[in-house]
């Protein structure tokens, strides 16, 4: 099963992070003819057509949000989210750090698409490499006229600033990232208003994921009608998945959406489970959706399909368990996780994920008494549904899928008042 | 802040559309020079970008790599995410805090390593992954660190 590379097409070609290798293999041509053949409009049409959603995590159709900006004459802004914390997934930094100009071109005709003059890129704190890897780049570009105060002659104004968060997951929560780009707490905001009424400075603003802005790219190359063949009907064109965990392949494949299961991916591009082992169960996409056991793995990887399937694509971080993975154990980290990074604004998701990791931590212990699964399923049911911001009901998808799937698991620490695993469990 | 560095946050302050935006670079100088923030350098800032201490101290605290206590010279921050977990985190970091005789976020005495378990560092498929001041080392091995904790050791003469 190949991959099917848009965005990945020129990623190996040596040197392709410096303008000039970038620029031999068709860099900055989709700017150009943006810029130079097209009216904003016309470029917001190619998107559109394209049915391009968001790829870091919600799946929004991308033109449909750049349309909701209100033609107002008040300054625009494009925030490109550079955050990516989500545990299990690490595509956006393999585009930052190996493929700068993909990501800064997109950002440019983006920017220009929805009258945008300024547009910024929040890395994650931890990205401090990407950071300079993006200021050469940026710079390299202002060099040849594709950002600055007049972009290829056209009078356009696009220019890009970066900014450097601090080390917050919730900072990729799209009003926690803007708050903590003004200088404040990463606390999310109240929706609506949404950004694209209020946003960065009170301003009109788009919020969206490396990947995604990368893919307008490809999009103006091959136009937004050839990009949307691709895929399924609701879920065009390609997306990257992360492979991480005990497989003999582990990376980033870029593959058509819905024309590869879960399987494929797993077992053709990631080369399967470790030598004598046996893959026990699969999060798909990123540690706040729920896991499948290994007999879904057939379900094809589109949003659809997942949802389908009870779980979601979110970031495409696709986290392998196997036979020496506890599934307690694994929920526990993830519970740990969630509860540090819980901004603590509202009380079930900051209070909710401090009881849940208790339970987890005396079951795990193998001190879990004989109701703590109900517990764990009523402390969950007190969170779902009742935070202020998606990261509460992210922190319980894997415990609750988990409690019904690995049922047996979970009793035998309780019964057995050990890992059943044994020693060498992970 | 040395003089340098000042003129830089002066900088900042004028380098996004609005001033407030400069607080989080500004206190990314003070980690760098100091490898932490320490508390006179809160009411410098604070006097800086005209607003206090508190605030500037409730807006450091929320980001975990910002320090209130002085790291060593080399920050060694071991992945713990779940990838990582799954490939064997938990060895490297126990070989870390014994090895060096810390604790979780503990600096050895002589000032040379601080050792943290953070979250995920989004190099999940190069898992277990660490990074050592923010610079990625891509699929650890306790015999990669041990060869690095060597390399610092002598690049650095023990009565420094
Ligand atoms: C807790 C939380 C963390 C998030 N982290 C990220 C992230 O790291 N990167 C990202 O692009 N989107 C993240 N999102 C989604 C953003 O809020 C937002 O939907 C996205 O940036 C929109 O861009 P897109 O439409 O291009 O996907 C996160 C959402 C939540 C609730
Ligand atoms: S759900 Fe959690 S992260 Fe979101 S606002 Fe509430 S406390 Fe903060
Ligand atoms: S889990 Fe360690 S890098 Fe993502």
């Amino acid at each position: 099963m190949p991959e099917t590379r848009l965005l990945f097409k020129d990623i190996d070609v040596p040197g392709i992070d410096r303008i000039d290798v970038y620029g031999q293999h068709g860099g900055y041509q989709s700017l150009r003819k943006a810029v130079l053949d097209m009216t904003p409009e016309a470029v917001l049409a190619e998107v559109m057509a394209s049915n391009l959603r968001g790829r870091g995590g919600a799946g929004f159709p991308t033109g449909r949000k750049w349309s909701f900006l209100p033609k107002d004459g008040r300054t625009r802004y494009l925030v490109c989210n550079a955050d990516e914390s989500e545990p299990g997934t690490c595509k956006d930094q393999e585009i930052i750090y190996r493929h700068p100009h993909l990501l800064i071109e997109g950002v440019a005709a983006s920017a220009y698409a929805i009258g945008a003059e300024h547009a910024f890129i929040y890395l994650r704190g931890e990205f401090k490499v990407g950071y300079q890897i993006l200021e050469r780049a940026i710079a390299e570009a202002r060099g040849k006229g594709y950002l600055g105060d007049d972009v290829l002659g056209s009078g356009r104004r696009i220019d890009i600033t970066l900014y450097l968060g601090a080390g917050a997951y919730i900072c990729g929560e799209e009003t926690a990232l803007l708050n903590s780009l003004e200088g404040k707490r990463g606390h999310p905001r109240l929706k609506p208003p949404f950004p694209a009424m209020v946003g960065l400075y009170g301003m009109p603003t788009v919020v969206n994921n490396v990947e995604t802005l990368s893919a307008v790219v490809p999009i103006l190359a091959m136009g937004g009608a050839a990009y949307a063949r691709l895929g399924t009907e609701k879920s065009t064109g390609t997306k990257l998945f992360s492979v991480s965990g005990p497989v003999r392949n582990p990376g980033n494949f870029e593959v058509e959406l819905g024309k590869v299961t879960l399987r494929e991916l797993v077992f053709d591009l990631a080369g399967g489970p470790l030598e004598g082992r046996e893959i026990k169960g699969i999060i798909p996409g990123g540690s706040s959706v729920p896991i499948l056991p290994p007999e879904k793995l057939d379900v094809a990887l589109d949003y659809e399909a997942l949802a389908a399937a009870g779980t979601m694509l979110g970031s495409g971080g696709v986290i392998v368990l196997d036979d020496r993975s506890c599934v307690v154990k694994s929920t526990l980290r993830l519970m740990e996780f969630y509860r540090h990074e819980s901004c603590g604004f509202c009380t079930p998701c900051r209070e909710g994920t401090v009881w849940l990791g208790q339970v987890l931590e005396r079951i795990e212990a193998g001190l879990g008494q004989a109701n703590d699964l109900d517990l764990l399923r009523s402390l969950s049911r007190n969170i779902e549904g009742r935070t202020f911001c998606p990261l509460g009901e992210a922190a319980i998808a894997v415990l609750q899928s988990g409690l019904e799937t690995y049922r047996d698991e979970y009793q035998a620490h309780i019964d057995q008042g050990r890992c059943p695993l044994g020693e060498a469990a992970r | 802040m040395n003089g340098e560095n000042l003129a830089k946050a002066r900088e900042l302050l004028r380098h996004f559309p609005h001033e407030s935006s400069a607080l989080i670079p500004i206190l990314h100088l003070v980690e760098q020079e100091f490898e932490y923030i320490p508390d006179a350098e809160v009411h410098v800032i604070a006097d800086l970008m005209g607003i206090t201490a508190a605030y500037v101290e409730s807006v450091l605290t929320f980001y975990s790599l910002f320090h209130r206590q002085p790291t060593g010279k080399y920050l060694i921050q071991v992945c713990r995410g779940l990838s990582c977990q799954l490939m064997g985190a938990d060895e490297l970091s126990s070989f870390l805090y014994e090895g060096l005789g810390v604790q979780r976020n503990g600096t050895t005495p002589d000032g040379m390593f601080t050792v943290e378990a953070v979250e995920c560092v989004a190099l999940c498929k190069n898992a277990p992954a660490v990074q050592i001041n923010l610079e990625f080392y891509p699929n650890m091995t306790r015999e990669k660190l041990e060869a690095f904790l060597d390399k610092a050791r002598e690049e650095v003469p023990t009565d420094a």
